[in-house]
């Protein structure tokens, strides 16, 4: 059953699929189809006649692009921020042994599982008080509350898997703990590093919360805010240009996604993800 | 060339003791295997002699340096460990230099010392490739390599041979053994297989559960097995091992063992109360004697036949040359080499060696 | 230039190797702390005085906050709709992630097309998510609506967000729509490592594809599901960025969970010590779960 095509699970599966992927079909339907075929009481699935001029509309008449542009450097710098505190903490965790460790690593799993809400009173209350409100600086720190333990999560579960003979042939080869960190360690790790950054990256991408609470001027207000900001502003929920945006930024992810599937996915044996 | 030393060295994980004290000199150029049944301590020696472990007291020679508080890079050994440990992301040419780049040495003379290796063990088609495009016996030689590139004083071999298979095994020791011979280094070689200690090692330290037992050449710990355990572990088909006593047989010792009772050819003096006897296969007789036994099992092995032995409820096993029509069930005459039984105290698990042996 | 550790007279050598573990794990301790645990007690701290949000001022109450809470009933309602919401949407989840795996785990055609279908939901941006549902749910254009009429499985509109239950079942199925992949790749791999010989056993021994799935498949997914149960059942109750932006918590809080209530007290009704007081209370209950939940997987699994 395993070499030749299973056509009868073909058959069964694939209409499922193409019933779940639908709403993202509908959203690139919607965002290429006319405003006047648009509200119609009895919508066409094909669109008869194919437009741009939504993508035109929110590029150039929102502030779409610095929306893009600061959750661009959000993302980034997170992810920057988080793989390099967490490389390091996961290699501790997995490689030392010092009093407290087995604490610590309990510690990270619980705040693995705390809920957003409960800190986003007090964070404000620290961002506004060190003049750091309204700043994507702000939304790095925040977002570092949850991208910060899931890293580390990952990343030990990546590292407590390369052979410890590995680290102990190079130490005895002449190098370092350091060194046979750097030499050893690090190159056979890289698989899991990017795993790790591709997560952080997409969920500093997609985040709502913290930047509702901590944000509200467009200077540093990301894409997740920044989009639906345009919906409530708005008399007319503009339902072609919200869907063109939409489209619009999840394109990072989709080149993500289609690329890197595989770094992705190796994740969750690992340990799991932020729902 | 130089000395290991092992004094009072200890090991406790916690409230575990896994050595509680080890006292072993390694002679300079010897190559000594640690052998043992999983468990007793062999690899955590070796380990703590590479500086991969901290004894809990105790000191570790080298030469004349205490090594304990050296990290491994100083210490002047190489491992060739039983993953081979290779490194996955460079090339067999770069995980043989790695060594040389750690301790500074230029690239002209990395390249002079990578030939020399690579000749020495023929492994000049592989050094582009990586480790995981080369066979487990290309691996070893790999390991090997980077291990000799060094020239350290100590070489240290955690069981390399045993995920290879058997005919490759027997090709690997046979080279290890001419490296040893040919390099004059000390040599300590963990192992849990009788046969490559014995025929590698110039002595061998058999360990259980964190002790010494005996440590002494191949031939020693074969005819001379220093207590019951050694006398079990060493020995393939082991060595029968029944509970008995001794009696003084009008001036001869006698042993009493079973329901046989077994003239031996020493005087009878001062002796342990209760004994342990030892029988090898190989000193049972069967054919003629003045004993009868059971046969229970034949296994031919084509150059012999190992034939288990009830002797009125005495298990022994002897090795008969050649295939024969022995049947089980059958009732044999069997005899004993009466000088090769060998005595163990029953209270300690010593040997006992009768005066005039 | 030689790379060799020095002997230190002094510091043992695993005194030397714990103080470098402590070291690389410093930055991480300091920013956890500074960022969960410093917030974590400033919210506990919280919950005891009353806030008013623009200003930042606040006075001392005790316990005031959680005796209103407790009392007033809309902590009541809130944890009952968030248990509502979390029950409906994990069973969802759970039951369509397997058998999307099961079914995945086929040899299908495309199967790598399809499979990166099946997950992308969950690495989209809620909003982006919730844009889309929007859409499809509008009452007027949205061709769910229009689907459903056509096919005559409905005689007029409905209204899908505004109205309960039908808001409580939409946000459901919204929910399952995105998170149900997580279930599909953990359980998938956990397929893939099921030996083939478990299964010939079986079906030598007479099992129909029935029973193979009841006697091998699934004692053999029970550790993975249970893990993946506690998380998604922890994740989904303390979401809010799905619901919040679909409904918004109405109709008429029909849909207001405890996360949305803990954001509505303090930055709605200004009152951030009661939203503290929430928020804390929600994790209290979260705790209770998880411990319960330990400890009968624990008992289960002995």
């Amino acid at each position: 059953m395993k070499k030749r095509s299973n056509v009868l699970a073909s058959f069964v599966t694939w209409p499922i699929v193409l019933l779940i992927a639908f709403p993202l079909l509908w959203m690139l339907i919607t965002s290429v189809k006319p405003a006047a075929e648009l509200f119609s009481t009895s919508p066409t699935l094909l669109p008869k006649a194919i437009t741009f001029e939504h993508y035109a509309r929110v590029l150039q008449d929102t502030p779409f692009l610095q929306y893009f542009a600061n959750s661009m450097i959000l993302a980034t710098s997170t992810t920057v921020v988080v793989i390099s505190i967490s490389v390091l903490g996961a290699y501790s965790l997995v490689r030392f042994a010092y009093p407290g460790r087995e604490t610590l690593a309990s510690l990270v799993l619980f705040t693995y599982l705390l809920p957003s809400v409960v800190l986003i009173s007090p964070l404000y209350l620290m961002l506004v008080s060190i003049g750091l409100a309204n700043t994507l600086a702000s939304l790095v720190i925040a977002y570092t509350t949850f991208a910060l333990p899931y890293a580390l999560w990952l990343l030990r579960s990546f590292m407590a898997g390369i052979p410890q003979d590995l680290e102990s042939a190079a130490m005895v080869d002449g190098a370092s703990r350091i060194g046979a960190f750097v030499d050893v360690v690090l190159p056979q790790a890289l698989p899991g590093i990017i795993s790790t950054a591709l997560f952080t990256f997409i969920l500093a991408w997609n985040e709502y919360l913290y930047a509702l609470v901590l944000v509200n001027s467009d200077e540093a207000r990301p894409l997740t805010t920044g989009v639906m900001t345009m919906l409530i502003s708005a008399f007319n929920i503009e339902w072609s240009l919200l869907m063109a945006a939409s489209v619009l930024m999840s394109v990072p992810l989709i080149i993500i996604f289609a690329f890197f599937q595989r770094h992705l996915t190796s994740g969750f044996g690992a340990g799991g993800v932020k729902g | 060339m130089v000395q290991v030393v092992f004094e009072k060295v200890s090991k406790a994980y916690g409230d575990t003791v896994a050595i509680p004290g080890l006292d072993l000199v390694i002679e300079s150029g010897e190559f000594v295997s640690l052998l043992g049944p999983s468990g007793c301590g062999k690899s955590t020696t070796l380990r703590m002699l590479a500086g991969l472990e901290q004894p809990s007291s105790g000191s570790i020679r080298i030469g004349d340096r205490d090594v304990v508080n050296l990290a491994p890079a100083a210490r002047d050994v190489a491992m060739v460990f039983q993953s081979y440990a290779l490194y996955p992301h460079m090339t067999v040419a770069e995980n043989i230099c790695y060594p040389l780049k750690k301790r500074g040495v230029a690239k002209a003379d990395r390249a002079i010392k990578l030939a020399e290796v690579a000749a020495l063990l023929q492994l000049e088609p592989l050094l582009a490739r990586k480790p995981g495009q080369l066979s487990g016996g290309q691996q070893q030689r790999v390991a090997l390599g980077r291990a000799l590139v060094r020239e350290p004083s100590v070489f240290l071999l955690d069981e390399p041979l045993s995920n290879l298979d058997a005919s490759l095994r027997a090709h690997m020791r046979a080279e290890l053994i001419e490296l040893h011979r040919r390099l004059g280094k000390t040599m300590v070689y963990v192992t849990h297989d009788q046969l490559e200690a014995m025929t590698m090692s110039s002595r061998i330290a058999v360990m259980r559960a964190g002790e010494l037992q005996q440590f002494a050449p191949p031939d020693e710990i074969y005819n001379r097995p220093a207590n019951v355990f050694v006398a079990g572990f060493i020995g393939t088909p082991a060595m029968a091992l029944a509970d008995g006593s001794l009696a003084d047989g009008g001036g001869h010792l006698v042993a009493h063992v079973g329901p046989l009772a077994v003239a031996l050819p020493y005087a009878a003096g001062t002796r342990p109360d209760a004994v342990t006897v030892g029988i090898r296969p190989e000193d049972v007789l069967v054919g003629e004697g003045p004993w009868q036994a059971q046969v229970r099992l034949v296994e031919p092995t084509g150059y012999e036949t190992i034939v288990a032995l009830d002797a009125g409820g005495l298990a022994l096993t002897a090795r008969v040359p050649g295939s024969n029509a022995l049947r089980v069930g059958e009732t044999v005459a069997f005899d004993l080499r009466r000088e090769r039984i060998h005595l163990f105290d029953k209270s300690d698990g010593r040997r006992w060696e009768p005066a005039g042996r | 230039m030689p790379d060799i550790a020095l002997q230190r007279p002094g510091l043992s050598r695993e005194r030397r190797d714990a103080l470098l573990g402590l070291l690389l794990i410093a930055p991480t301790v300091l920013v956890l702390g500074a960022v969960i645990v410093y917030p974590l007690l400033s919210a506990i701290a919280l919950s005891f005085q009353s806030v008013y949000t623009p200003t930042l001022e606040g006075h001392w109450v005790g316990l005031a906050n959680y005796r209103e809470l407790l009392g007033s009933g809309g902590f009541w309602a809130a944890l009952l709709t968030t248990a509502i919401w979390t029950a409906g949407t994990l069973t969802l989840q759970v039951l369509i992630g397997v058998a999307m795996a099961l079914l995945l785990h086929q040899n299908i055609i495309f199967r790598s097309l399809a499979r990166s279908l099946v997950l992308f939901p969950y690495f989209l941006s809620t909003v982006v998510a919730v844009l889309v549902w929007r859409w499809l749910f509008n009452d007027l254009y949205g061709i769910v609506n229009h689907a459903l009429m056509t096919a005559g499985v409905i005689d007029a509109p409905v209204n899908w967000l505004g109205a309960m239950p039908n808001a409580m079942l939409s946000i459901m199925v919204v929910g399952a729509w995105k998170f149900f992949p997580f279930v599909v790749i953990a359980v998938l791999a956990r397929l893939q490592t099921i030996p083939e010989a478990l299964y010939e056993a079986a079906r030598i021994d007479g099992a129909g594809p029935i029973s193979r799935f009841f006697d091998v498949t699934l004692p053999q997914l029970r550790d993975v599901l249970t893990i993946v149960i506690l998380l998604r059942t922890v994740w989904d109750f303390k979401e809010f960025d799905l619901i919040y932006l679909m409904t918004g918590g109405g109709p008429v809080n029909g849909t207001r969970t405890l996360p949305l209530i803990v954001y509505q007290q303090a930055f709605g009704l200004n009152q951030m010590g009661m939203a503290a007081a929430y928020a804390v209370s929600m994790m209290l209950v979260m705790l209770v779960f998880m411990l319960a939940y330990l400890q009968r997987a624990r008992k289960a699994a002995a």
